[in-house]
């Protein structure tokens, strides 16, 4: 991968303008393009001017590519205009869906992963990739059911949906740590079996304990600091795959900017740290 | 086969957890469907909400945010941008029952709308009044004005454009909402990047609804004239161009 391997934000529109005054060495920032899906106004002027200094990536959450259906046209060609805007750095999605017969779920869906959806699947992210002309990165959402009749695991399954389209893998390491408590499986391990070559970018982000079940269910909330297990995670990945692109991503109970910048701070420190340890 | 999965993983979460035995049976699985099903209701609800600023002034978060979940289940999202998701709520506001005390609350609500969409809209320089100041009168048959690509207006029988504008957050709230029967529109425009809101009589509405539909200037003169008596044309003419309300005066050869 091409893209520079540092650390970047979520943008917030609470943060614009904090974020178009920040200097800080390698930040690059992220927003849902879904937010940016208007023919005007001050939102595309602000991303307009940051894009000017920054790196953009576009992490898409409603494109629902694990549908039983194709993605949504309108909303490809709506994601399509964005790209051509801003040339972003990095455009990603989910293995997940949420949109179905013209209703959408505001969530990140699963689904047994079967031969039969690993085909499906691989015809919509071959589409989105051609609609948009590049490479996408394709992340592992959380999950909160232990479902049955899978013909593959996680890793598998984006591993082959990688060899498949050419796609790369965004790696969420606080999902990965929600699934694997919520379901049962080592972190660890599943890390482990990641193919280093196809990672192009890293999630980080807090989750909490279900609030009636505690640590039995942990929800993926981003609404607080990436968690020390989590951290811990992280570091073991980029030990084994070398550093990639990180975000810290905080969608509820945002801080201020500076706030963020401090646990950006520590992804970018533990990036520079991976990059010496290879020179 | 996973399309069967699709329907019935949604029928659970709509309620029928039996639907998906099939895949997933034991304890956890009305825990894991009830996070589903929060996130989804609070994605809708949060993306709802935000678009009703001025009634959340009025009812408060909580009750907002409640009526915002009741409008979800019965029109949920179709598009995956939720951006405008809401311009349904005003008119399924004046028919929900606890909204039924706060009559000028559906009329906000869509005051509401109009301004998330003037915020979205496309970019356009407006009108350079100099142009507006050279049209000669006797041109006026043959001339149009195109609205700017941001402007929004509507109109009522009561203050509620004057209502709405106490309740923005520049402003201190009025002590109480009590409308007066006065015919009165709301003008939003966005000449640039910020949006600025003027109450217009009834004459500034005719004139901008002949204009939207591309009357001439002479024939909007003549509707606006007809809705307000005694109208100060020129005056008129001033106020909206220098709002920027519009983009762009053809005349015709």
């Amino acid at each position: 991968m091409t893209f520079q391997p540092t650390a970047g934000l979520g943008l917030k529109p609470q943060h614009y303008a904090d974020a178009l005054a920040c200097w800080a060495e390698g930040l690059w920032f992220e927003v849902h393009p879904e937010n940016y899906m208007a023919a005007g106004g001050p939102r595309l002027a602000w991303l307009d001017a940051i894009a000017r200094d920054r790196p953009i990536s576009l992490h898409g959450v409603g494109l629902s590519l694990a549908a039983d259906e194709s993605p949504d046209e309108d909303h490809l060609a709506a994601l399509k205009r964005l790209v051509d805007r801003y040339r972003p750095m990095v455009v990603s999605e989910h293995l997940a869906w949420s949109m179905r017969r013209g209703v959408y779920a505001p969530d990140l869906l699963p689904f047994p992963r079967t031969r039969a959806a690993l085909d499906r699947i691989a015809a919509n992210v071959d589409r989105m990739q051609s609609v948009l002309g590049r490479q996408v990165l394709i992340e592992n959402p959380s999950l909160y059911l232990p479902l049955t009749g899978h013909d593959l695991g996680e890793v598998e399954f984006l591993a082959e949906l990688s060899k498949r389209t050419g796609c790369g893998l965004l790696v969420d390491v606080n999902n990965v740590h929600v699934s694997a408590s919520n379901l049962g499986f080592r972190a660890e391990a599943y890390l482990d079996a990641i193919p280093a070559a196809a990672v192009g970018e890293i999630h980080l982000a807090g989750h909490a304990a279900d609030e009636r079940l505690g640590e039995a269910l942990l929800i993926d909330t981003h609404d607080r600091p990436v968690s020390e297990a989590v951290w811990r995670l992280y570091a073991r990945l980029i030990d084994r795959i070398g550093p990639r692109p990180t975000l810290i991503e905080r969608d509820d109970e945002v801080p201020d900017f500076g706030t963020l910048m401090t646990e950006r701070d520590r992804a970018h420190r533990l990036l520079a740290a991976r990059e010496l340890a290879d020179a | 086969m996973p399309e069967r999965f699709h329907a019935r993983f949604l029928d659970a979460l709509a309620g029928d957890a039996r639907a998906i035995s099939a895949w997933c049976v034991g304890p956890g699985v009305e825990a894991g469907l009830s996070v589903y099903r929060n996130t989804i209701a609070k994605g809708r609800s949060d993306a709802l909400s935000a678009m009703f600023p001025t009634v959340e002034q009025v009812v408060g978060p909580d009750w907002l945010a409640a009526a915002a979940r009741l409008h979800a289940d019965e029109v949920p999202p179709r598009r995956a941008s939720l951006l405008t998701y809401g311009e349904d709520f005003p008119a399924w506001l004046a028919d929900f029952p606890p909204a039924a005390d706060m009559p000028f609350l559906a009329g906000l609500a869509r005051l509401d709308v109009l301004w998330t969409v003037a915020h979205l809209a496309a970019d356009a320089a407006p009108l350079d009044p100099a142009r507006m100041a050279a049209l000669r009168p006797e041109d006026f048959a043959r001339s149009t004005l195109a609205l700017h690509p941001a402007t929004r207006f509507a109109g009522f029988d009561e203050s509620l454009p004057s209502l709405w504008r106490a309740l923005q957050p520049a402003g201190p709230p009025p002590a109480r909402f009590e409308l007066e029967l006065r015919p009165e529109g709301l003008l939003i425009v966005r000449p640039g990047l910020e949006i600025e809101t003027l109450v217009v009589g009834p004459g500034a509405l005719a004139f901008l609804s002949a204009c939207a539909e591309g009357a001439s200037l002479a024939d909007a003169a003549v509707g606006a004239l007809t809705a307000e008596a005694g109208l100060d044309l020129s005056r008129l003419f001033a106020t909206l161009v220098a709002a920027g309300a519009f983009q762009s005066l053809r005349t015709l050869p």
